[in-house]
């Protein structure tokens, strides 16, 4: 017996995900991981991106926002700040958040001082959690044409 | 005003349990990768007790009155404390205009008045604003520590004003424990990074919840002064209301008294 392998992605509000998943794709700092059941124990940074996992419906995607999963006993904790499944991103406000940034980064050429350093940096992140809930409206439509 | 407060008291409860699986996951995180750290934890400047003198303190009390003694309650835990601690130079950061007024009026340095977003709106990016505020302070330098006086939620009729170490990490019994670290587990990318974040997402949760247990705790004990207002205000209406009717049976009985004695004497 392979064991199951069990999602359960924890925010502040709610949880999000608890069901049992065949595999998952997770957004670590160092770049995107696999987690297949019977995975060694582990704990993992996460940055902004897209987890995706396949369970008994099929593949699904998440926005997940900065934090942390961890791995024991066929359990896999995503702790983050945010989970937003691709039916609850609200798409306008994610585009204008994406122009918002891009704006800000397009007119600081060379950031000089510290708190210009500070607001780019600010607005690479926003840039990019807009970047990433975008993707994953995009993945979540195509995953609904194929099913 | 009553059932006002007992909706918007079941809103704030259920946030509070909502929140709390994932407070809980933090805090065994933290504590599996201080098993790791082991003694170097020690060294980090958010473990150990800072080198100011002054003691930076977090009140969190009510936006509005009306609610019992729910602030008073705070402010006397806060008076006890300054008084067992006379040598410590309190500096305030405040959430909850009460609390701003009393320690305004009493003429304490206070270094922060948070008003954004407002208590009743309070969601998580206001406790994170509140813990990334307390953190920097405690990194300057100028204090040795950073407490919180919140008001803990134990039940819908208890509610107990209650002080806790926030700053530095581990000070207090409430330490991040639960299970240590056991045996090998893959850390990715390693310790130090994790801890990294991993800390600041404590204190995130520590502020949230203390917030949010002192947000339930106002509603339940306006919930309970507007009861007993409500009873009070029950009981005398029954009151007057029989003192009314005593009265006007008394007048038609006087007159029907001036009628009857006054046919009699016409016969």
């Amino acid at each position: 017996m392979a064991g199951e392998l069990t999602l359960r992605v924890i925010t502040p509000d709610r949880i999000v995900v608890d069901e049992p998943v065949e595999s998952v794709q997770i957004p670590a700092l160092d770049g995107s991981m696999g987690i297949l059941p019977r995975h060694a124990p582990m704990v993992a940074a996460l940055q902004v991106g897209v987890l995706r996992y396949r369970g008994k419906s099929g593949e699904k995607v998440l926005f997940v926002s900065e934090g942390f999963a961890e791995v024991r006993d066929n359990l896999l904790r995503v702790v983050c700040e945010a989970g937003e499944t691709a039916g609850e991103i609200d798409e306008k406000r994610a585009r204008e958040a994406e122009q918002r940034a891009r704006e800000r980064l397009s007119r600081k050429g060379e950031a000089a001082t510290a708190a210009e350093t500070f607001d780019q940096l600010r607005a690479e992140a926003a840039l990019r959690r807009a970047l990433m809930r975008l993707k994953v409206l995009e993945y979540g439509s195509r995953d609904r044409v194929r099913s | 005003m009553e059932m006002v407060s007992t909706t918007k008291l079941r809103r704030f409860q259920d946030r509070a349990v909502a929140s709390r699986p994932y407070a809980n996951e933090i805090a065994q995180l933290l504590g599996h990768m201080a098993g790791v750290m082991g003694d170097r934890l020690g060294e980090r400047p958010l473990f150990r007790p800072g080198r100011g003198k002054q003691t930076a303190v977090l009140v969190v009390t009510s936006e509005r009155g009306l609610c019992g003694a729910y602030n008073s309650n705070m402010f006397r835990v806060v008076e006890t404390w300054l008084a067992s601690n006379p040598g410590k130079k309190p500096v305030f950061f405040v959430y909850g205009k009460k609390g701003f007024q009393y320690l305004s009026k009493r003429g304490f340095e206070i270094e922060r008045f948070f008003v954004d977003p407002p208590l009743e709106k309070l969601d998580y990016r206001g406790a994170k604003f509140v813990a990334s505020a307390l953190r920097e302070a405690f990194l300057s330098g100028r204090f040795d520590e950073v407490l919180v006086f919140y008001t803990a939620f134990e039940s819908v009729a208890r509610f107990v004003p209650t002080k806790v170490t926030l700053l530095p990490v581990g000070a207090d019994a409430s330490k991040p424990g639960g299970k240590q670290s056991s045996g090998d587990v893959i850390l990715e990318p390693d310790v130090e990074t994790l801890l990294e974040k991993l800390v600041p997402r404590y204190l995130e949760t520590r502020v949230y919840n203390a917030l949010l247990e002192s947000l339930t705790s106002e509603y339940a004990s306006r919930r309970m002064s507007m009861k007993n207002a409500t009873d009070a205000a029950t009981d005398m209406q029954g009151v007057l209301k029989k003192q009314y009717n005593r009265k006007r049976q008394e007048t038609i009985t006087k007159e029907l008294l001036d009628i009857v004695g006054g046919a009699e004497a016409v016969r």
